[in-house]
């Protein structure tokens, strides 16, 4: 009985493989933020190819670890080319992050940048902090200033 | 008076910041810098049309479009359009530039701009990042060469879309277009 009861159980969660890039478009990002009402949650916009982004996201899976029983969570979304997936899932499997992590699918990419920040010109890393109500706050474009984030977070906890 | 001091400060902060060539807008004379080091004006490069463009060594994704830049180079300067290749990254040298175009066959020359005046007179914040303006000195495109990094899934060819409009004195289908791009690593300044 109990070994039923958690057979269904695991097949009622999302079939997320850890350390697999999940597609996300921009109906699908507007549904994550949704999902993610009750949390801060900064949205961590990154490629292989950009070298910042590499360097600040080991910085983002600490600020995680360290935050998240406070109820803070990081959700990154590459932009790579459906070309560099596999270059992009082995660079998040490196540091083993938590949860369902995202690859950008858009069929334009001028319109899924619009999508998530009109603001935004594309440039890459780009993070985006949401409160828990599910409004956007924040953003920090280029190389971030981690402890003027983690201040960011704070105010918002 | 610190309430004066505090306006002024905010005030040469925002101006710091403030783009100034706006689509649509009147693009006044600018400089940029040989790879000697030699001042150049916007005003002795310009042509009916020019075409301003951000670029970097480093970038992967402006390296993408090395290629690219060279064929646009090509088919349009016999159309009498201006090329200017701007590299406003204070991580690259000028010795780096000169370096690099020389190994990937840059044919046209490739400008510095020493603390990005330009890129922030522009408000120019990715690699590549392009700007074109007409005869009158209106900005009239401002955004990406394509829509896509991968050379072979490219679309719509939005920097040529918009030329091709100039040159045939109809207007440019889209004015403003986004891309991913790295960042333009700009010199910190006190604001």
């Amino acid at each position: 009985m109990m070994m039923k009861r958690a057979i269904a159980f695991a097949f009622c969660l999302p079939l997320f493989a850890a350390g697999t890039l999940e597609p996300v478009n921009e109906a699908g990002f507007q549904k994550l933020v949704l999902s993610h009402k009750g949390k801060v949650v900064v949205y961590d916009f990154w490629a292989t190819w950009c070298a910042p982004c590499r360097a600040e996201f080991p910085q983002l899976v600490k600020l995680q670890a360290r935050l998240r029983s406070q109820g803070v969570k990081v959700v990154t979304i590459s932009a790579d080319e459906p070309e560099q997936k596999a270059a992009a899932e082995a660079f998040i499997q490196k540091f083993g992050v938590q949860g369902p992590a995202y690859l950008k699918k858009a069929d334009d990419d001028d319109h899924f940048i619009n999508a998530i920040d009109p603001k935004w010109s594309g440039a890459l890393p780009a993070l985006f902090l949401y409160d828990k109500s599910g409004h956007k706050v924040r953003s920090f474009i280029g190389e971030t200033d981690m402890a003027a984030l983690e201040a960011a977070i704070r105010k918002l906890l | 008076m610190r309430k004066t001091l505090a306006i002024a400060f905010a005030l040469s902060a925002a101006m710091l910041s403030a783009q100034e060539f706006k689509a649509g807008s009147q693009v006044s004379d600018f400089q940029v810098r040989d790879l000697d080091g030699k001042a150049v004006s916007f005003s002795a490069l310009k042509g009916p049309i020019t075409v301003v463009t951000f670029i970097a060594t480093q970038c992967p994704v402006s390296n993408s479009y090395n290629q690219r830049m060279i064929e646009l180079y090509k088919d349009y300067t016999p159309k009498n359009v201006k090329f200017i290749f701007v590299n406003a990254n204070r991580s690259e040298p000028a010795n780096e530039v000169r370096e690099h175009a020389k190994r990937v066959g840059f044919s046209f020359p490739v400008y510095k701009d020493p603390d990005n005046v330009v890129a922030d007179r522009f408000d120019a914040q990715v690699t590549p990042e392009s700007y074109v303006i007409d005869s009158s000195g209106i900005l009239r495109y401002h955004g990406s060469i394509d829509d896509e990094m991968n050379a072979s899934r490219v679309r719509t060819q939005r920097l040529r879309l918009a030329l091709d409009a100039l040159l045939a004195g109809k207007p440019v289908p889209a004015m403003e277009t986004k891309a991913f791009g790295c960042t333009i690593k700009r010199v910190h300044r006190v604001s």
